[in-house]
């Protein structure tokens, strides 16, 4: 027998995020009991790293005046390309602005109406009204009919997340960081917990609940070029996809931003170019007008996008130790311009490039941005395929993105669906009992035992773990970024193939003892591949453009075949997704134009 | 909550304990600098300097001010000695601390705490030279100055560099002023005070020489 | 500049095996454009040594997670160009926070036990009302508590704090910077009673003995030496008695 320690709850939240915390505090406040897993400490979580903002139709603003929920409604669904689930989308922007008032009690310090009259940057003069000073105001966001987002200056996310962790810590939940839930325990038909590892000591746990909550977050870094901070590998994607019974939604679905900054992929805000930036090449010639000779640097993110891969394909990208790239021209916009209007931008160019927005370029290239696809759940929140297993925020395929994500519409998901999914979280756990099976336990944890102790001792091979992450990253990057077509994408579904065989060999270099860092990246690698497959396996699967997801050889979109969600199943043993699809729910607004972008195949997504 | 905390509730002791290193200490500034002034009239004339010292003589000045002075002293030593690390271990916690920390106000706290032990020493010994001296007139401190002038450089030295040091960090946790200013006005009047004591000394030494 | 060797050396202990001493260990990197001590730590560990501990989350200063001794300064690494440093890099791990191994160390536990004693949370009688519109407040206001509230918990003014090094229970910048977010905040209605038992001590607002290391070295460049100053201030005159006319709630 083995030797864990076991922990048993009520509810169980993987994950400490916002929509994390957000149904913690939800079951917290209906007297359960609940815990909190995390990698990291919860505020430390990626959701932090939102800065733009959240979008809930208050229109208080003088450029928000006249928004509603059904104005926001439209926007969500034309961005998704009516990819999206128009139920989840309505309860979403109906709930967005109680959301945002319910954090305004909490403590969040939302930036305000000011009175009076300005002048926007492209001249126009608005007058923001005194009956409306002092409430919460919204600055505007890529592919919205008002001003809708709301914010806290540069830190919305940050704001947020410190204002539910403070409820999180006034309601006394418990929270165990730096702990890894490595696998789900279930029977094929009931979720009982997870098997975890603690990050500290690399000890294994049992975690045994009525209700268990995936809120892990998206799978940025299985790209080696994503604006997601490091730890958003997929983890809670993975152990679901790992059930054989718990289908991943549109995992195909993956959202880029035209301008990460080379070598450490942060984003620098459209800002740069709204205000005239240009973009350069290997001969620093400005090659966008010749693509775009309308819209050049500023037509939409994914066009952009496209164009620059597209350029750097034909040979005229700058090489560098972390694969070629573009440059980003601001200098002709003046050093006073972009100390003030662009600080944020020179800011982040000077410490993290070491580069001078004034005097010199700054390297930037196409980087993936924000994942669709997740643990595909209802409406209200359950995860298909197991009882008593939920999942929400970008972890989940709940569908409110569908197949592109609006700008300021994820944090938004977290708090809102948090709000929502909450609450039937909390409604199944009351009325849940706990009763498992020992042995059933017992096993789950020795499956993991044995994995680390063949990895340890090198039982099954000797693969390098991080060579094969690395050759992993690449085919996603190279032949599933932006531009996808049938050739390169059956070239990454055949390499991965490979790399995914080749990884269940894996074997340390180092010693594995304790909190071994080669260890836990080595557990987590098989699934990421998975995950790799889905998104890679789909995309080929799929032959149309929508959205974010853009065939060359299908450049349409296709609404009389395709107008249905992705499913992958992982069959136990199998080295690739099985695929199902299901129809998208539509209740209101039928397909139609997105009214943005030059083509229906364009999207519009938002950081 | 532990009981012992339980029962010292919403005790102001802190409080006042920071007051009272916080007036004292600018107390001690105030009288060292008032002090050092004193000392400077010696660069103007010999009889300016026995006329002053007759003055705080005539109305009891210092019979009042010297005792009242060595009290605060005293005071300040162990208000403002709570902070210092008694135990050895917090010591070498402190010292590697430093090392470690390329941080200049670390060390100047660190040097302010080795010379309010030694001002403590060398203070104690100043007064009883003085004291037993009585009364103190051009002369005599003359005299003094030339036997022991390298003691009175190292008081000199300690004294307004624990002083200098002492006020900006009040002004620093306080915060009344921004604290780069600050730190340029404290360091400029502890120059101007040693520039002033060092001239002083070297007229005595010299004045002890014709003797 | 871009052919530069550098010499890493780097803190190497693990606290669950005490019996191997902590050593320096010494790696050789070729500088790179644009290198952090992010990219540079990752290739020691992919390349050189996949035990070595560190911690990152982010890579872009906003979640707080890699602070490290950098040559003698507490920093961000992921902030920190190596073109900035000389060709000999030191690194080693936060004092005072409980060390997990390597640079590893556990500021989260330090930052969830702070906030307890500090009750970080507004304190109000108030129950949300999902149909009512939000309460107003003045935008600079929100500025205010927003510029308090934009500390990453890196925990960069604990580890440079002499105080916080020898007294466990000292709050510390982090600290006394979260009680003045609060006490500027019109929503929480602590009186200044309550304020004066959170902080009124040599563990608060009185054990700063203006060593000023957290304001120096603060990654967010906070204001620290006025927050504390603020904190110190308001605190002293709640303790001597003085009745503020509108609460404490002013700057």
């Amino acid at each position: 027998m083995s030797v864990y320690q076991t922990f048993i709850t009520d509810c169980l939240v993987v994950g400490a995020g916002l929509a994390g915390e957000r149904i913690a505090v939800e079951a917290a406040s209906q007297g359960q009991d609940v815990i909190i897993l995390s990698l990291v400490p919860p505020r430390r979580s990626h959701s932090t790293a939102a800065q733009g903002g959240m979008q809930a139709s208050l229109g208080n603003c003088a450029m928000g005046e006249g928004d509603n929920p059904d104005v926001h409604f439209a926007d969500t669904v034309k961005g998704s390309d009516w990819g999206c689930e128009q139920d989840v989308a309505r309860m979403f922007v109906e709930t967005a602005p109680v959301a945002v008032r319910e954090m305004a009690v909490w403590g969040v310090p939302w930036s305000r109406v000011v009175a009076g009259k300005r002048i926007l940057p492209d001249g126009r003069e608005i007058e923001e009204k005194k009956e409306k000073e002092g409430l919460i105001t919204a600055r505007d966001f890529g592919g919205t009919a008002k001003w809708r987002t709301c914010y806290t200056a540069d830190g919305t996310g940050h704001t947020l997340q410190y204002t539910m962790d403070s409820i999180v810590i006034k309601l006394g939940i418990t929270v165990h960081d730096r702990t890894e839930a490595i696998s789900l325990i279930h029977d094929g038909e009931n979720c009982f917990g997870v098997v975890a590892r603690c990050l500290r000591t690399g000890d294994l746990r049992v975690y045994i609940a009525k209700s268990t909550v995936i809120c892990t977050g998206g799978y940025g870094r299985l790209y080696s070029a994503s604006t997601n901070a490091v730890i958003n590998e997929g983890n809670g994607m993975f152990v679901a996809l790992n059930t054989g019974v718990v289908p991943l939604g549109n995992m195909e679905a993956v959202q880029f931003h035209p301008t990460g900054m080379v070598p450490v992929w942060i984003l620098i805000t459209e800002g740069a170019r709204g205000d005239g930036g240009y973009l350069l090449d290997k001969n620093k010639y400005r090659f966008m007008p010749d693509y775009e000779p309308k819209k050049k640097e500023l037509a939409s993110r994914d066009v952009v996008s496209r164009r620059m891969i597209q350029h750097i394909r034909a040979g005229y990208g700058v090489d560098s130790p972390y694969g070629p790239h573009l440059w980003l021209d601001i200098r002709h916009l003046g050093a006073k311009h972009i100390n003030t209007n662009l600080r944020e931008i020179a800011n982040i160019a000077r410490n993290f490039a070491g580069v001078d927005p004034v005097k010199d370029l700054i390297p930037v290239r196409p980087t993936q941005h924000y994942s669709m696809g997740g643990v595909r759940t209802n409406s209200d929140g359950y995860a298909y395929g197991l009882k008593g297993l939920f999942a929400a925020g970008e972890a989940a395929c709940w569908d409110l993105h569908g197949f592109n994500r609006l700008g300021g519409n994820s944090l938004a998901e977290t708090i809102t669906a948090g709000r929502i999914i909450g609450k039937k979280v909390a409604e199944y756990t009351k009325d849940a009992t706990i009763s498992y099976n020992y042995q059933l336990v017992d096993n789950a944890v020795k499956e993991q035992e044995n994995r680390i102790k063949a990895l340890v001792h090198g039982w099954n091979g000797k693969e390098n773990v991080y060579e094969l992450r690395n050759a992993m990253e690449k085919n996603l990057m190279d032949y599933v970024g932006i531009f996808r077509n049938g050739k390169d994408l059956e070239t990454a579904v055949s390499n991965l193939r490979e790399i995914y065989h080749r990884s269940l060999k894996l074997g340390l270099r180092s010693n594995g003892e304790g909190a071994n860092p080669e260890l836990a990246q080595a557990l987590r690698l098989p699934g990421m591949i998975k995950l790799a497959l889905c998104i890679s396996y789909g995309a080929l699967m799929r032959t149309e453009s929508r959205g974010s997801h853009a065939r060359e050889d299908y450049p349409k979109r296709d609404d009389v075949n395709w107008l249905k969600r992705t499913l992958a199943y992982w069959p136990e043993g199998a080295d690739l997704p099985e695929l199902k699809y299901e129809p998208v729910k539509i209740t209101e607004l039928p397909p139609g134009d997105r009214g943005y972008g030059e083509s229906s195949a364009q999207s519009k997504g938002g950081k | 909550m532990l009981l012992q905390k339980t029962l010292t509730k919403s005790n102001k002791t802190d409080l006042y304990l920071d007051l009272a290193e916080l007036t004292s200490g600018l107390l001690l500034v105030g009288f060292l600098w008032t002090h050092m002034l004193f000392v400077a009239t010696i660069l103007i004339s010999q009889d300016m300097f026995n006329s002053l010292s007759e003055f705080l003589d005539k109305y009891y000045l210092s019979y009042v001010g010297i005792p009242f002075i060595v009290v605060v002293a005293l005071f300040h030593f162990v208000i403002a000695g709570r902070r210092i690390p008694t135990r050895m271990q917090e010591q070498r916690i402190v010292w590697q601390h430093a090392k470690m920390l390329h941080h200049t106000d670390t060390w100047t706290w660190v040097f302010q705490t080795i010379t309010g032990m030694a001002i403590l020493v060398l203070a104690g010994i100043h007064v009883w030279m003085v004291t037993t001296g009585w009364p103190i007139r051009a002369v005599n401190s003359a005299h003094r100055m030339e036997s022991f002038w390298w003691f009175y450089l190292v008081l000199l030295i300690v004294g307004e560099y624990h002083a200098g040091f002492g006020i900006y960090r009040q002004f620093v946790k306080w915060g009344w002023f921004p604290r780069k200013p600050i730190g340029y006005v404290t360091k400029a009047i502890t120059a101007i005070i040693l520039v002033l004591g060092l001239a002083a000394m070297f007229v005595f030494v010299q004045l002890g020489g014709a003797l | 500049m871009a052919d530069r060797e550098l010499t890493f050396e780097v803190f190497r202990f693990n606290p669950q095996k005490p019996e191997i001493q902590p050593y320096l260990q010494t790696y050789k990197l070729n500088e790179t454009t644009g290198m952090t001590i992010f990219i540079a730590l990752n290739r020691i560990r992919e390349e050189q040594d996949p035990s070595l501990m560190f911690d990152f989350v982010c890579r872009a200063a906003i979640c707080g997670s890699c602070a490290m001794i950098i040559n003698g300064r507490p920093r961000l690494a992921c902030k920190t160009l190596t073109n900035t440093l000389p060709n000999k890099i030191k690194l080693f791990p936060l004092p005072v926070f409980k060390l997990i191994g390597d640079l590893s160390v556990d500021t989260g536990t330090w930052f969830r036990h702070m906030s307890l004693k500090t009750e970080s949370w507004v304190h109000t009688s108030k129950t949300f009302d999902p149909k009512a519109q939000e309460e107003r407040m003045d935008n600079e206001t929100a500025n205010k508590i927003y510029e308090a509230e934009r500390c990453i918990e890196c925990g960069c003014c604990i580890a440079g704090c002499a105080t916080a090094n020898i007294r466990d229970e000292f709050l510390g910048a982090a600290g006394i910077n979260r009680v003045a977010r609060f006490m500027l905040d019109p929503r929480d209605e602590r009186t200044p009673a309550e304020y004066f038992e959170v902080v009124g001590s040599e563990e608060g607002a009185f054990g700063c003995m203006g060593l000023m290391a957290c304001d120096d070295n603060c990654p967010m460049e906070l204001p620290l030496q006025m927050q504390l100053a603020f904190v110190r201030r308001k605190i002293a005159a709640i303790g001597l008695g003085y009745k503020p006319k509108k609460g404490i709630k002013l700057a």
